[in-house]
């Protein structure tokens, strides 16, 4: 044999072997984490990666859905059943003045790595959150450009002072979720210590993330010792790890993924809507955004595309969140009347032929490509030149977010707003108001209507915010609402869980049981 | 052989450099990542704020001097999604891509070799007609639905394979392999089938069997191994296509490489995990390329010397 020949198969050979020895050296992934089914570990299964953990972002949901209540917990909880607040780390709480609140907290509480939970951590946990450099998440959604003053007159008191009377300062601190006085107060955690039922045990990432029960918990220990949490870009790969019974719990479902019985439909907090952007013609003409509201037929979509899974939306909350009002009926879907004010409008020298841009978000709900689709055609029917423009949530969000970009033109934005808190102001404050940092339209006198609003309590509160969504279909009438949503959670039959509205924002791993049926026997 | 490597090296650095700085600005054309990592009332000062404390308000000119320097420094900046180290990210998810490329690209060319050697071997054949169907299927059919079919028909109706993970040991891995291996597969099998119909009518062949060369000392020592080169060169392109990530199959199995990395730093407009991405992929495209160069060289003194006029 020729030498040369040789030495060239002795080298390409042991390449081969080297390839063979790396892929399959224990058949191991790398950046992987292994193990087996453990009947005492709660599998979860998220629609993506929570990229940090940080409490002061729990108002983001890939990372609320995991820290809040979970690892962390607020002062105060509310309780997405019946609205109302709930004692947590504090057992009581009341308005001493008109700008200042006392919140009493519970005794025997220690964070998870020991140390005990004191005045002193709630009055840092709450200064960092909103009063701090950090740009929190729950800074922006809940408290605005509110600065809050604090005192800790003893261990078990913490004060919170406001600049203006706020009736519902509860409810905001509702989203604020406590952490130990040795966080930092400059950066954000990924990885934070907490209060809650669990505790993080490992995260490998990009991989999964596993949650110990925590052993110095105040409350009942939540059934399940463990909880793994793990994450899939595709609804019908998740769908198919509960049916395959690799996951007992998998988010964000859509109905065609498959989970069959296995898909529990929940009423969830989300509305769909067309967001009209007011300022450029034709969309500055009402009976253009009126002939938009009467072109869309909000039954036929949810039938087709939400197969069921929603109910026509006359507003921007659904029932169950403050300010509710039950007796808007939505828009009629009414073609020819729709036909006859673009034509009013066109005679009157509105230019109809402009061309609308119909701006949506890839994957932002199930069906929403097909939604987007039925209403340009229901548009273009009623006369309307409308262009459909998908885009990822980066740039639908410059549609989405004031600044809106310079010489936009005319455009609809398909949003799906989720009202968290169970309060209309969260929701009027940012799609009505002049200023609203989603609005794109309002005006003066709806704004002193809104502020009025906001500074009531109890059932005057409530009239007043059912009068708003009243009023606005006539005074704005900026928004064309779809649908009140509905989501699904695959539940494998191993576990014992009813979702609530907020499950897709907090969802709450001690609330979970396993079924009454031993685990063990299906594995 | 050493100044064949280094001579590639240095044709090699600037496509090298220019990918960078394309993807360098291709990233900041793609728009503000304010919106996803501020609050929704965020006001104008904390916007500003940002932009300036991640150096997005400088000219676009000095954010690439000052990426470049950092990379000299091997500093590759912060994940604004995560705050993890860029470089931190890209790694730890690269080696979990090149494993699926390997062992992908390994068994692509073991079944293109049999199979191609075989139709070549009988023309017209079963096992002809076969490489042809396989080569048609293979150029279409989505790996997307592929994958999704692959989940329904194994994992969820069989039961026979997880939906997705890692953590099934060798189960883990028949799905992600099948679904990427099945392209590089149908173009290699026509590669070597053509290739080795060549080599199997050539003289020295015929002198081969004439000799006495018996049929399987034929065409593996005689007709596979001239046969080799141009499969190679296709081969080579095609695990620079999965070293760039396997996205697809990435996102579906849940496979914690470096293809989801990098689309999810584009979504999340992370531009220093997308750049840090980029430029391992890059380098070790780079390290593929003189790599098959020099098994080029290997098997023919012609690419080794250049040309003596």
């Amino acid at each position: 044999m020729n030498p040369a020949t040789s030495t060239i198969r002795r080298r390409l050979s042991a390449l081969a072997l080297a390839g063979v020895t790396v892929a399959a050296s224990g058949c191991t992934v790398a950046n992987s984490g292994g193990g087996g089914y453990d009947p005492d570990t709660l599998r979860v299964v998220l629609s993506q990666e929570p990229p940090t953990l940080e409490p002061c972002d729990g108002s983001l949901t890939s990372t609320g859905i995991v820290v809040r209540s979970n690892i962390t917990e607020p002062l105060v909880e509310r309780d997405s059943n019946t609205g109302d607040l709930q004692p947590l780390l504090a057992t009581e709480w009341e308005q001493t003045s008109p700008n200042e609140w006392k919140f009493t907290l519970r005794d025997g509480v220690t964070f998870s790595d020991g140390a005990p939970f004191t005045s002193e951590d709630a009055a840092f946990s709450i200064n960092r959150a909103v009063n701090s450099d950090l740009s929190c998440n729950v800074d922006g959604y809940v408290f605005g450009d509110e600065e809050l003053s604090l005192q800790t007159p003893d261990a078990n008191t913490v004060i919170v002072g406001t600049t203006e009377p706020d009736p519902i300062l509860p409810l905001r601190i509702s989203f604020v979720e406590m952490v130990p006085r040795t966080t930092s107060m400059t950066e954000k955690v990924r990885e934070p210590i907490g209060t809650g039922p669990y505790a993080i045990q490992s995260w490998d990432y990009g991989q999964q993330l596993n949650l110990a029960r925590n052993a110095t918990y105040w409350g009942e220990a939540p059934a399940f010792a463990k909880a793994r949490y793990q994450w899939r870009s595709e609804g019908s790969v998740r769908a198919a790890m509960i049916t395959n019974d690799e996951a007992d719990i998998a988010t964000g479902l859509g109905p065609e993924d498959g989970a069959g019985d296995l898909g529990v439909p929940f009423q969830n907090n989300e509305t769909t809507a067309l967001r009209i952007f007011t300022e450029e013609a034709p969309l500055d003409d009402i009976r253009v955004r009126e002939a938009i509201n009467y072109s869309i037929n909000r039954s036929g979509i949810v039938k087709a595309i939400f197969r069921g899974l929603g109910e026509p939306a006359a507003q921007l909350i659904p029932e169950g969140v403050v300010g509710f009002n039950a007796e808007i009926e939505p828009w009629p879907y009414d073609p020819d009347k729709a036909r006859e004010l673009v034509a009013a409008a066109k005679a009157d020298g509105v230019p109809v032929d402009r061309q609308i841009r119909l701006i949506g978000r890839n994957s932002q709900f199930p069906g929403v490509t097909e939604t987007v689709e039925v209403m340009q055609s229901e548009l273009a029917n009623a006369g309307l030149n409308v262009k459909i423009e998908m885009m990822d949530t980066a740039a639908q969000l410059q549609y989405q977010l004031r600044p809106f970009p310079d010489n936009s033109g005319p455009f609809l934005a398909l949003i799906q707003h989720g009202n968290q808190a169970g309060d209309a102001a969260f929701s009027v404050d940012q799609y009505m108001s002049v200023d609203g940092a989603q609005s794109s339209s309002g005006t003066p006198a709806f704004d002193e209507k809104i502020s009025a609003a906001g500074k009531l309590i109890g059932e005057e509160r409530q009239n007043a915010y059912e009068q708003i969504f009243a009023d606005e279909p006539n005074e704005i009438a900026a928004m064309a609402y779809i649908a009140h949503m509905k989501g699904i959670l695959g539940k494998s039959a191993r576990v014992d869980y009813t979702p609530n509205p907020a499950t897709g924002d907090e969802m709450l791993l001690a609330a979970m049981t396993p079924a009454a049926s031993d685990r063990t026997d299906q594995s | 052989m050493f100044s064949f490597v280094r001579r590639r090296m240095y044709t090699s650095a600037l496509p090298l450099i220019i990918v960078l700085i394309g993807v360098f600005l291709l990233a900041r054309l793609t728009g503000d990542p304010t919106n996803l990592y501020l609050p929704e009332s965020a006001t104008a000062d904390q916007r500003a704020e940002f932009a300036a404390a991640n150096g997005f308000n400088d000219p676009l000119i000095t954010q690439l001097i000052d990426y470049f320097k950092g990379v000299i420094h091997l500093d590759f900046g912060t994940s604004l999604s995560t705050g993890e180290s860029a470089s931190s990210m890209a790694l730890r998810a690269f080696p979990a891509t090149l494993q699926l490329a390997f062992a992908t690209m390994l068994l692509a060319i073991i079944g293109a070799v049999v199979i191609g050697c075989w139709a070549a071997y009988r023309p017209n054949s079963l096992a002809d007609r076969f490489s042809s169907l396989l080569s048609m299927t293979a150029a279409s059919i989505p790996d997307f639905w592929f994958a999704i079919t692959g989940v329904w028909l194994f994992a969820v109706l069989m039961g026979w394979l997880p939906t997705s993970g890692v953590d099934a040991g060798i189960l883990s891995w028949i799905l992600p392999i099948a679904t990427l291996m099945i392209r590089p597969l149908g173009v290699l099998t026509q590669v070597v089938r053509g290739a080795m119909v060549s080599a199997l009518s050539a003289p020295y062949v015929r002198l081969a069997r004439s000799k006495g060369a018996s049929d399987f000392r034929v065409v593996t020592h005689h007709a596979l191994r001239n046969a080799a080169a141009p499969a190679l060169t296709v081969a080579g392109d095609l695990a620079v296509g999965l070293i760039n990530g396997a996205v697809v199959v990435e996102a579906i199995f849940g496979w914690p490489g470096i293809g989801k990395l990098m689309i999810d730093a584009i979504l999340q407009r992370d531009f220093a995990v997308l750049q840090a991405a980029v430029l391992l992929t890059a380098v070790s495209i780079f390290v593929l390329n003189i790599f098959i160069d020099a098994c080029y060289a290997l098997l023919d003194a012609r690419v080794r010397e250049p040309a003596k006029v």
